[in-house]
């Protein structure tokens, strides 16, 4: 075969030597032939590309080991799965069956967690925005509410009034956990005195009974300490209150934020040294949680978890549909799947692997996706060896946060399959066609085209 | 006024084994039959029972009749011996007294030494003094054999019937056909048990006497006989659980108390006084005194109101209650594996039988990862051990160092251990403690669930494990006595108290706050219900809460008593009694509840087989249980369908029984809604 043709460049010759974490930089390739036993190439042929996997089995895993961590040590731990992180209905359903109960932050994830069969009492509604009907139709289905801000003790005011009931509510604290950001814009804030206000509104409304405190000190958290010393906060302050209202906390919601084993741009060590072990966060937060509490008494301690749990199982499967030099001498690829599909590209360097052995000495490389926009890349500088027109990438993990934060802009959304633990794949979201997009369109009458004959 | 004749009334029941005021009035009117008897008898039961209030004697103690049936049945004797003149009276009042005076110095002699019941001695004691003293007594007119005529009319029957139906009367000092008659007849309609056992007990006795007298009408017509039907039904159905064994035993005991019988019979005779009950009185107490030292299982721990109702009472307790009372919460927080139980494979033998070790294992069944060479690849190795009951540290130990994978410490065989002296009166041992993690000192107080120290793997440990066991000593290493585990779950399955398997999964149940708080019944609170019937308005249920003597609470109808109470992480409905189908309706809709219900968990429950089989269909299931156990196992499947309402399915195989209910919990307090067979209950003072 002949080859084409291609402008010579000149590449810097690198040693070959390993660096400190055994990487040869000129030789090293990651190669993932299969997802769970079940080869790229078929599942390419069979559901096109680009197509995200999820592999069932390492959701169980995953969810398995981290509530095992907490359950372990702790006697009354409940998982809530955060919608928002992935509310593919496959994903849900799976977590379910795990023993997680739902957590939503809106009147359409709450609906969904509804349709999907989960009654009222098993979901956790939080967010700053629970709209005055949903929040009414949560309430009445023995949702657990997590208030955000002043107005929601109103509106539940006037719900308890309506239902002619006492209505059991959480509240979110904001509180320093010692790290940067702090989250203060939802909630209560603690150390000013602000929650203590809000406790003091509910008593005095008396129709409303606080049950339970939630906080969410941040996301991407790499500190365990932190979380310590947000239950021990959240702890000492459950205690304040129900020593001066008689509000007994029946849980202590501790939100979520658990990194999963991504790497964050910016990062120089991998995730496996940079990443506490989840075993780490479960001992300094039970620990912590076991000298705050007062002895014989064990609150339902709800973690919210989502990306820690579903991230690695993830992994979108893409096809190189051109290849470039750039004018500065850089190789660039052109994949199928950019920002669009993958919106943590933002903040995350993807593992990106190869669906076969490939020869040639690597090349720092950029891979762009297909929008026809200038921020549409998915890495912006990785060793690759040469590959051609064809060649199959698979990014990972890209569990979290994809599924539901992906654009429907220039492209349609692909097909998204689920390999069950018996190697089974399911069609879990069908790509996407043109009737989707504009099933909810209305074209006014006088904007109709003169049809062509 | 009431009072006074439940107590009286009572009495009458008491001598027959049974219990209730309506039994009672309908005894004391066939022993109007005889109107010089049931004259006598009454006066004797008024005077004891009128002293008895005169010294100080709480009514509470008379209602049950046990202090008054004794004088009742001297004051019969006498009537049945002398003519109801002024002076006859004065002496069946001043026997009742006397007799009550004996009943109370003997029932505590006998509790306190014998733990024993006192049964019929008073009255052969003060019915003995009263027959020689009378002897004396020439004033006293003794009664001719003039008694009515329709009293000795045998109606043509066999002579082995017609004495069957006599020995019947000879309890009421009647032997005739037609007070027997009426008595057998009450006695079949209160309990088929007991009538088929005075019957066992007749045929047994006169046929040993029979072979022994060699004269068929001498041992069918001695008036002594009345004694084996009360051994028969005092052993066979009341003292002891009715069932083949205690039928078995009760035809040995008439069998020997012939010889008692005719024993005394004869020497009695030489000072003419009648041997009475004394050869029951003999045999059924020296045979439930060797029983109960033998510690024999028959021996009824709650006797009922009729021997059907001690034997459904025990069939469903001894599966609903199969723990001990040395209770532990599971030493641990989530699922952990059963690596030896009691009287294990390897080191739970001989003194040491009853200990539990845990581990925790993957999804692989394996109790590491890697390859298992290193104790930090264990699963279990660095988790926290929780204290499994609360007491004081009593001795520990924390510096041994953990034992490397199969190399175990024979020296320092507990290794790390902590001791809890529990307030109930026993320790808990815990062994096996990583090297340098225990978090607790000798003296601390512990709640349940206090984090002691993390599992590791020092002394006789081939891998890290908990070991976990009870004994009375605080010396690590002593004899280990029974316990059992409260409140966990087994494959998905909730567990009150029992013990759990080898290699089951298990985790410990903590109570949830609010249902804790929500099953927190207090006394004198009132719930009120709608009640609905298949779909139509019924009525209004009122249930107010109330303490018993014995301190249990129940729930009050007004018609029945549901009592209810918390042990452990589990609420209960122990009892229910009396008759009203809307309490029983919520007892067999909540026979249990685990106070750390979770979404989708199972239980299983028992309910006696009376309270789901009534009428004729369960008048012969109770008397057929006592042969055939299995038929009065009502099997109860409950399943939590979400944070405060759970689904009830009653079955029974043998009673091609089904039956579902469901519950749902108020948010702050009790029971909102409750459905059962048809039955439909709505709270109406609160609706939360």
């Amino acid at each position: 075969m002949k080859l084409a043709y291609e402008k010579p460049v000149i590449n810097k010759l690198r040693s070959g030597l390993m660096n400190k974490f055994g990487w040869s930089p000129a030789y090293a390739r990651k190669v993932r032939t299969n997802i769970d036993g079940v080869s790229i190439d078929d599942l390419v042929e069979r559901y096109g590309s680009p197509l995200f996997v999820y592999s069932e089995r390492t959701a169980r895993q995953r969810y398995r080991q981290m509530y095992n961590a907490f359950s372990t040590r702790y006697p009354n731990v409940q998982f809530g799965w955060s919608y928002k992180t992935n509310y593919l209905q496959a994903v849900c359903a799976l977590m379910h069956q795990e023993g997680a109960i739902a957590e939503v932050v809106s009147a359409m994830e709450y609906d969904k967690a509804r349709a999907l069969g989960m009654p009222g009492d098993q979901i956790i509604f939080n967010g700053p925005h629970k709209p005055y009907a949903a929040l009414e139709k949560a309430v009445s289905e023995g949702a657990v509410i997590n208030i955000d801000h002043l107005d929601e003790i109103v509106d539940l005011e006037t719900i308890a009034k309506k239902l002619g009931r006492t209505v059991h509510v959480g509240m979110r604290l904001n509180l320093d956990a010692g790290i940067y950001p702090q989250w203060s814009r939802f909630g209560f804030n603690l150390e000013s005195g602000q929650a203590l206000d809000a406790v003091k509104r509910m008593a005095s409304g008396g129709k409303l009974k606080l049950n339970g405190l939630h906080c969410h000190i941040g996301t991407f958290i790499m500190d365990p300490q932190a979380y310590a010393r947000e239950v021990e906060k959240m702890v000492k302050f459950g205690y304040e209150i129900e020593d001066a209202f008689g509000f007994g906390m029946e849980y202590l919601d501790i939100g979520g934020g658990f990194p999963s084993q991504s790497r964050l741009k910016g990062v120089y060590l991998p995730p496996e040294v940079a990443i506490p072990n989840i075993d780490e966060y479960a001992e300094t937060i039970t620990t912590a949680l076991s000298h705050a509490l007062k002895p014989g008494d064990f609150p339902k301690l709800i973690i919210e978890s989502g990306r820690a749990l579903i991230d690695e199982a993830g992994y979108l499967v893409t096809t190189v549909v051109a290849t470039k030099r750039l004018v500065d001498g850089t190789r660039a690829y052109v994949a199928d799947a950019g920002v669009n599909l993958l919106f943590t590209a933002f903040w995350y360097k993807f593992n990106v692997e190869l669906d076969r052995e490939a020869g040639g000495v690597n090349e720092t490389s950029v891979i762009y996706g297909p929008l026809c926009m200038n921020i549409d890349a998915i890495d912006e500088g990785i060793q690759l060896p040469p590959l051609k027109r064809g060649a199959r990438l698979i990014f990972s993990p890209v569990g979290a946060y994809n599924n539901t934060q992906w654009l429907q802009f220039i492209e349609y959304r692909p097909n998204v399959v689920l390999v069950t633990t018996n190697g089974e794949v399911e069609v879990i979201r069908e790509a996407e066609d043109l009737s989707d997009i504009q099933r909810r369109e209305r074209l006014p009458k006088h904007l109709e085209l003169l049809k062509k004959a | 006024m009431k009072d006074l004749s439940h107590a009286v009334f009572r009495s009458y029941a008491e001598v027959f084994f049974l219990q209730g005021g309506l039994v009672g009035a309908a005894l004391f009117g066939i022993t109007l039959l005889n109107p010089r008897l049931g004259i006598a008898g009454i006066i004797a039961v008024l005077s004891a029972y009128a002293f008895a209030r005169f010294i100080g004697l709480g009514k509470v103690f008379l209602e049950s009749g046990f202090y008054t049936c004794n004088p009742l049945l001297v004051g019969l004797s006498i009537g049945h011996l002398f003519q109801l003149t002024p002076l006859a009276v004065f002496f069946c009042i001043a026997a009742g007294v006397l007799t009550l005076l004996v009943t109370v110095t003997l029932a505590n002699v006998f509790s306190v030494y014998f733990r024993l019941p006192l049964l019929s001695l008073p009255f052969v004691v003060v019915s003995s003094l009263a027959y020689m003293a009378s002897l004396r007594y020439g004033n006293l007119l003794t009664a001719g054999s003039h008694s009515p005529a329709y009293l000795n009319d045998d109606f043509g029957l066999p002579a082995w019937l017609a004495g069957f139906f006599k020995s019947f009367g000879s309890l009421l000092f009647t032997p005739s056909v037609v007070v027997g008659g009426a008595l057998a007849a009450l006695i079949l309609i209160r309990s088929r048990i007991l009538f088929l056992l005075a019957a066992l007990g007749y045929a047994v006795g006169t046929t040993v006497r029979y072979g022994m007298l060699g004269s068929p009408a001498k041992a069918f017509s001695d008036p002594l006989n009345f004694n084996f039907l009360l051994i028969a039904m005092a052993l066979g159905g009341v003292f002891l659980i009715p069932s083949i064994r205690s039928y078995g035993i009760a035809a040995i005991a008439v069998a020997l108390s012939t010889i008692v019988m005719d024993a005394i019979a004869g020497f009695w005779s030489y000072y003419g006084i009648p041997a009475f009950t004394l050869p029951f009185a003999v045999v059924t107490l020296g045979v439930v005194y060797v029983l109960g030292l033998v510690g024999n299982p028959l021996v009824a721990q709650r006797i009922g109101k009729t021997p059907e109702e001690t034997l459904e009472t025990h069939l469903a307790n001894r599966l609903r209650y199969p723990g001990t009372e040395r209770t532990l919460l599971p030493p641990f927080a989530g699922k952990w594996t059963v690596w030896q139980g009691f009287d294990g494979g390897w080191t739970h033998k001989g003194a040491w039988r009853y200990a539990y070790d845990f581990v925790l294992t993957g999804d692989d069944g394996k109790t590491h990862t890697n390859d298992g060479t290193k104790v930090e690849d264990y699963l279990c190795f660095n988790k926290p051990v929780l204290a499994p009951v609360r007491g004081r540290i009593a001795h520990l130990v924390d510096d041994l160092p953990d034992s490397p994978i199969n190399q175990p410490d024979k020296l320092n065989n507990w290794g790390n251990l902590v001791v809890i002296a529990d307030p109930r009166g026993f320790c808990v041992e815990l062994s096996h403690f990583a090297c340098k993690s225990l978090r607790v000192k000798v003296g601390d107080w512990v709640e349940r669930g206090t984090v002691l120290g993390l599992c590791g793997n020092s002394g006789y440990s081939p891998q890290p494990h908990i070991h976990v066991q009870a004994q009375v000593l605080e010396t690590p290493g002593v004899a280990t006595v029974p316990f059992s585990f409260v409140s966990y779950l087994a494959d998905g399955v909730f567990h009150a108290n029992d013990l759990p398997q080898e290699k089951q999964i298990i985790e410990p149940l903590y109570a949830n706050k609010r249902l804790d708080a929500a099953t927190n019944f207090v006394l004198d609170e009132e719930y009120r219900y709608s009640v609905r019937r298949a779909g139509r308005d019924y009525d209004e249920l009122k249930l107010k809460v109330r303490m018993g003597l014995d301190g249990t609470f129940y729930f009050d109808s007004g018609r029945a008593t549901l009592a209810f109470g918390r042990h452990e992480g589990t609420y209960y409905s122990y009892r229910y009694e009396g008759r009203d189908p809307r309490l029983l309706a919520m007892f067999l809709a909540l026979p249990r509840l685990p106070l750390g219900l979770r979404d989708g968990i199972q239980w299983h429950d028992h309910v006696p087989v009376g309270a789901v089989a009534r009428g004729l269909r369960g008048a012969l299931v109770g008397v057929a249980s006592s042969f055939w156990p299995k038929l009065a196992e009502v099997r109860v499947t409950q399943t939590c369908t979400g944070e405060n309402r759970l689904d009830t399915v009653i079955e029974s195989t043998a009673l091609r029984l089904r039956k579902t209910g469901s519950v749902v919990f108020d948010r702050n307090k009790g029971i909102a809604a409750l459905t059962f067979d048809g039955w439909e209950l709505r709270r109406k003072d609160e609706a939360n």
